[in-house]
């Protein structure tokens, strides 16, 4: 399925805020499985981009357990004596948060089905200044080159003999410092060099600019669009009608 | 610039590639059975085309990429699941882009940094910090940012970082891409020494003014996949 970019990011609008609006595990399941589904119509490769995020995914994994262990109430379900591990509303509480960034997470594989300048060019359809619209996508575009930096530097890192699993914790933070402050500085030489090439190329001389690509919407954009409002409603009528979802 | 001070210990190392095959997609191999062996004492230049394979070929040699198939094997014992600590002993590694070897808050610490972290730092280790420095002409510049530093000065610290280290083989990815000629003086010189004192190098250039300023080089080409 192709689709304009500003309904993608209409798309990605409605799973982020019924992902943070929903208050029920039944429905916050039911969005999941909701981006999952687009994710696999717009044919976004999910294995890639979850291989891509792993270390954030066992850091979400990490926060979803600490919140099951410290909601404590609810009905008990692991206890020694008095004391309880686990708890029926612990382990709703974590498996709600984690839900939630699943949500996200999927919401935002979408973006990554456009190509080129899709983003910028619906940014700009949607009313945004160039200039702003611009650097949303530069942004976007600098990500997987900074984590290709880091990447890179962590190597290198190894290639002088610093076995990092070996270190102890303050040391790992240490050294993980070290790799982000010439990332950081990088982007900043980058981001400056970019602007000269900006300059050198006449960025902003002249106040109207012309597309290459016009943006139009189709049938199956409408067709989309008309759904979202349909999803959106069925939700906001099922939670005035039992209450407590949204 | 300084001659070297110090003599490097023992370098005899033979790295011995078989059938090594590599592609990074299944539509184009990039390496194809390339076989080779590549001995200490001597400078080895290993040109092609861009593309050809020449940085994958030497990236699976330390062990960054796994092949598809074939092996490399080190002083006739093989890489299976290569540690990049034991390589990082043995072989030195010069990126293309020196600007990733480079991490440190200042060109000092470039050079201490693996040791302070590890708790190897300490007076010996001071003075041959300070005497790299002087013998890469980076003396003076102790406490600049790398990063901000010249293309050249760059360079010469990402070697620095290599020969504290008395690594027995270097890899050398394009090293003359931003220096000048007095830098590939120094370079060329550098080589030579080394391989004099045993060490083996590969060097990928397409600079033919370095190339001729290698002593008897071995010349390697590296023409669609194959060697």
């Amino acid at each position: 399925m192709k689709l304009d970019p500003r309904i993608k990011l209409l798309l990605i609008a409605m799973l982020t805020s019924l992902a943070v609006f929903a208050k029920d595990i039944v429905y916050l399941g039911a969005v999941a499985l909701t981006a999952l589904l687009l994710d696999i119509m717009l044919r976004a490769n999910i294995l890639d981009a979850l291989k891509r995020i792993r270390h954030f995914l066992s850091l979400i994994v990490f926060i979803a357990v600490v919140q099951s262990l410290t909601v404590k109430s609810g009905k008990s379900i692991v206890s020694i004596g008095n004391f309880t591990f686990i708890s029926s509303a612990g382990l709703l509480n974590g498996a709600e948060f984690a839900l939630r960034m699943g949500i996200i997470i999927l919401a935002s594989i979408i973006a990554t089905t456009e190509k080129g300048r899709g983003m910028t060019d619906a940014l700009i359809k949607l009313k945004l200044p160039y200039e702003i619209a611009f650097m949303v996508s530069v942004t976007i575009r600098f990500i997987p080159m900074f984590r290709e930096e880091f990447a890179s530097r962590l190597t290198a890192l190894k290639l002088r003999g610093i076995n990092i699993k070996k270190l102890n914790i303050c040391k790992k933070v240490k050294v993980y410092t070290y790799l982000l402050s010439p990332t950081v500085a990088g982007s900043i030489i980058k981001s400056r060099e970019l602007a000269n090439a900006m300059e050198a190329r006449a960025f902003r001389a002249y106040p109207q600019r012309t597309m290459l690509r016009d943006l139009r919407l189709k049938f199956i954009d409408y067709a989309v669009i008309i759904s979202v409002i349909a999803y959106v409603a069925l939700f906001a009528a099922v939670s005035i009608k039992i209450g407590g979802i949204i | 610039m300084h001659k070297n001070d110090y003599a490097y210990g023992d370098k005899r190392m033979i790295i011995q590639i078989v059938d090594l095959c590599f592609s990074y997609n299944k539509s184009k191999k990039i390496l194809e059975n390339v076989t080779y062996i590549f001995e200490s004492g001597k400078a080895y230049i290993l040109s092609g085309a861009n593309g050809s394979g020449k940085t994958t070929l030497t990236r699976l040699i330390m062990g960054l990429l796994k092949p598809n198939m074939g092996s490399v094997s080190i002083d006739n014992e093989p890489l299976i699941n290569p540690s990049k600590l034991r390589l990082a002993d043995k072989i030195g590694y010069l990126f293309q882009n020196t600007d990733m070897q480079l991490f440190a808050n200042t060109v000092y610490e470039e050079l201490a940094f693996p040791y302070q972290i590890t708790g190897a730092y300490n007076n010996d280790i001071e003075n041959k910090i300070d005497i790299t420095l002087k013998e890469f002409g980076l003396d003076g510049l102790y406490d600049r940012f790398p990063l901000l530093l010249s293309g050249g000065e760059k360079q010469r610290l990402a070697l620095a970082t290599i020969f504290i280290r008395d690594v027995q083989f270097l890899i050398l990815d394009e090293p003359s891409s931003s220096i000048d000629q007095e830098g590939k003086i120094f370079l060329a010189e550098l080589i030579n020494r080394f391989v004099e004192q045993g060490g083996g190098v590969i060097v990928i250039s397409h600079d033919e003014e370095l190339k001729d300023m290698i002593n008897n080089p071995v010349h390697i080409s590296l023409n669609e996949g194959r060697l």
